[in-house]
């Protein structure tokens, strides 16, 4: 061995435990540090996942004039950053990023993953920046999953309630009649059965396991009167309520009129289960108007509220996504002013941008009255699928549920396991129960509601 | 490799002279050196370093935030209980299981069928290699049209026999052994380009030998190509366990195709890892469950090298 191949060898190894040392050391300083996560606080990064996208669409477009009519008038700059829906939504980009320390300045969350972010310290209260007004301009119930301790975290962008959507076509082949919508949980799946035939099922609920599951389920639960966590005093999960919400999803299955595996990007795609003959009854929501008027034209379909059990109560859950400022981003205050001006602002022209953005570029129900009566008055719901959204669907409704992952997690688990794995809900009930109620006993963070 | 100086230019190195700082062995071990040292580099970037971290990662609770907080072996110690863990153990195991001797038997088959000429032999191997060429996310939803519910391909072949019903991806009784299928499907070519540089590297003379002593063609196969063939199949094999373990199909395929349902069937290690550290922000327990998988593969390999010395098996 060679004396040059010694020194070198030494070098190397030294070398290597410097950069390895530091690479060790690299989380026990974040574990002492923390604080913000940089940027550049003059110029303030926008993650979302409408725009400036590639088709350079309506909604895009709506997204670069927002910006670009704030960055006419303000020091501080935003700038967009465009993210695919399904990297989006995945989660792994945005959840990447705020683990380097690297989260941007505002983004977009659901109600489904707000604590996650809200626990993690890294939403700012966007209160300060609202007036009194503007508050009361939001819906009842609009804020309430972004609000923590009477303190509003996010500014919701819009209302996403969901039905049940159906192919006009298929009820006549079967012989039925809009006299036939089903109006109990026992009438939905004697009529998916009616509809189901050789190459269509008869209803698609979502099979996907994810929070976007969870979310379509949730009415079931709750109209038999269940909750995932206990509320007021009730049972929580386990409960003959929740048991017979796990076996309507279970029998429609067993009984062959479900689809196992949706179509395209699952069962929030209209056009790919609905709008293609895959299924005749479809539970969606309110974005399936906009899906199946931009790709099914000529299709033929009417919506109806969610069937209820006997002796339950109609309800059912509305989405929509808010814009939040992160806490611990460059400008924080600059962020929440933003946020309050884009969806907050109640003068002519933020009603006129909520109107463009609600009824124009997409299908939804706003989340201001202001914006709704001025969307109503430029005849926006007169297209009869978003009118039984308005008067049908949305009174009663209930804002998506913001549970911790664990809490998701267990529900998802359970839902999984009586739906495809064919397993006794009231098992799949209990096992959820137990391991909400163990993750109960620790938790600390902000309610759920 | 063996240097010979050459007595007609050998300098002559006068008695008692300190012998040359840059003496031609040493100058190639630096070229040696220099060599490797890119992918040296390389593999401690990006290999080694995260591999230190992750380790590091695995004593803390790390909220995702920038949030740590040491917690020793905790991460270690819940792994005994978190039985979900130990149902993607069980899922990884049966994939593994059904995935590393079919695929081995069926990447053999193909390239004992495409190592003799024959016309259009090369268009043969094309095609089987194809696609190992493709991207998984895109052999995915390949796959998810052709198994559509009731309007699929394969439904609608199977809908005369009266399998027309069956959901591959959908009940968890066929949805990972339909994750095996493509992943076979996937990997064969590969596998059987090595294998038939394996079989190419046995002599002709051997197995014609053989059959002037009257070996059928099991016999050749069975006492000629298949111990010389060792090396070369135990290299395909190792890294078909490893890869069925730690591989992009045991998450690309998985998480394109099933999300790790219907009802968790599919939901592999390396998918529940993700799953900790993305949906749940348990970034330390996803780095110990990472490091004991990768202790596991180490462990394992070593072994299998071990018994077999090097794959050698008979090397002494």
């Amino acid at each position: 061995m060679s004396a040059f191949e010694r020194v070198t060898r030494r070098s190397l190894l030294r070398g290597g435990a410097v950069v390895l040392g530091s690479a060790m050391a690299a989380p026990l300083l974040s574990a002492c540090g923390g604080g913000d996560q940089g940027g550049n606080p003059k110029e303030l990064t926008f993650w979302n996942f409408y725009g400036p996208n590639p088709q350079s669409d309506a909604q895009s477009k709506w997204f670069t004039d927002l910006v670009a009519a704030w960055n006419a008038d303000n020091d501080v700059k935003i700038k967009l950053h465009y993210l695919p829906v399904s990297e989006y939504l995945a989660g792994r980009a945005l959840q990447t990023a705020f683990s380097a320390g690297q989260g941007p300045d505002i983004f977009l969350l659901s109600p489904g993953d707000f604590l996650r972010y809200h626990n993690g310290g890294v939403l700012t209260d966007l209160t300060p920046h609202l007036k009194p007004d503007q508050i009361a301009d939001f819906a009842d119930g609009a804020l309430d999953t972004r609000k923590v301790d009477g303190k509003i975290y996010g500014l919701p962008m819009e209302r996403e309630p969901l039905a049940v959507f159906y192919s006009v076509d298929a009820f006549e082949q079967a012989k039925l009649s809009e006299g036939d919508l089903p109006k109990t949980w026992e009438q939905l799946l004697d009529v998916a059965g009616k509809l189901t035939s050789k190459d269509r099922f008869g209803l698609l609920f979502e099979t996907i396991p994810g929070y976007y599951q969870n979310f379509t389920w949730y009415p079931f639960m709750w109209m038999a009167g269940g909750s995932a966590v206990p509320e007021n005093g009730g049972p929580g999960f386990d409960s003959p309520a929740v048991h017979n919400a796990l076996k309507l999803w279970q029998d429609s299955i067993t009984g062959k009129m479900s689809p196992r595996k949706p179509q395209g990007d699952g069962g929030n795609d209209t056009s790919a289960n609905l709008g293609s003959g895959f299924v005749a009854m479809q539970q969606s929501g309110i974005w399936g108007v906009s899906q199946l008027a931009q790709n099914n034209k000529d299709f033929r379909y009417g919506v109806f509220p969610l069937p209820v059990p006997e002796g339950g109560t109609y309800t059912t859950a509305v989405g929509g996504w808010a814009f939040v400022a992160n806490a611990k981003g460059a400008n924080p205050e600059a962020a929440a002013k933003f946020i309050a001006w884009a969806l907050g602002a109640n003068d002519a022209e933020g009603i006129e941008r909520g109107r463009q953005w609600n009824t124009v570029v997409k299908t939804n129900l706003p989340a201001r009255t202001s914006v709704q009566e001025a969307a109503e008055s430029a005849g926006a719901f007169d297209d009869p699928a978003l009118k039984v959204f308005l008067d049908k669907v949305v009174p009663g409704s209930r804002g998506e549920p913001r549970y911790t992952p664990e809490v998701y997690k267990a529900v998802s688990d359970a839902i999984q396991a009586a739906q495809l794995g064919g397993a006794d809900p009231a098992k799949a009930a209990a096992d959820a129960a137990a391991k909400i109620g163990t993750f109960l006993k620790g938790y600390k963070g902000a309610a759920m509601l | 490799m063996t240097t010979v100086a050459d007595p007609g230019t050998a300098v002559r190195r006068p008695p008692g002279a300190a012998p040359p700082v840059w003496n031609r062995r040493r100058r190639e071990a630096l070229a040696g050196y220099a060599f490797v040292a890119p992918d040296l580099l390389g593999l401690m970037m990006f290999v080694g370093l995260p591999m230190v971290l992750s380790l590091g990662v695995s004593l803390f609770s790390a909220d995702g935030f920038g949030g740590y907080t040491y917690v020793g072996l905790d991460n270690f110690r819940q792994m005994a209980e978190d039985t979900q863990l130990w149902q993607s153990v069980r899922v990884t195991l049966i994939y593994t299981l059904a995935f590393v001797p079919i695929g081995f038997v069926v990447s053999l088959g193909l390239a004992l069928l495409v190592r003799d000429h024959f016309p259009g032999v090369g268009l043969v191997r094309t095609m089987f290699f194809l696609p190992h060429v493709i991207s998984l996310v895109v052999v995915g939803i390949a796959w998810q049209f052709l198994l559509v519910d009731k309007q699929g391909a394969v439904a609608t072949l199977l809908r005369p026999v009266g399998l027309g019903d069956t959901s591959f991806l959908g009940d968890p009784s066929l949805a990972l052994g339909s994750l095996v299928a493509i992943s076979i499907w996937f990997l064969m070519g590969y596998n059987m380009l090595i294998l038939l540089g394996g079989l190419k590297d046995i002599p002709k003379e051997y197995e014609e030998a053989a059959g002037i002593d009257g070996a059928t063609s099991w016999q050749k196969f069975r006492h000629v190509i298949w111990p010389l063939l060792r090396p070369t199949s135990f290299f395909v094999l190792v890294n078909s366990v490893v890869g069925s373990v730690t591989g992009l199909q045991a998450f690309d395929l998985v998480y394109v195709l099933t999300q790790g349902g219907p009802a968790g069937s599919t939901s592999s290690v390396v998918f529940y890892i993700y799953q900790q550290a993305f949906t749940f922000n348990n970034y330390g327990y996803a780095a110990a469950l990472t490091t004991v998988v990768v202790g596991f593969l180490i462990a394992a390999t070593g072994t299998m090298f071990g018994l077999t010395k090097g794959g050698r098996f008979d090397a002494g």
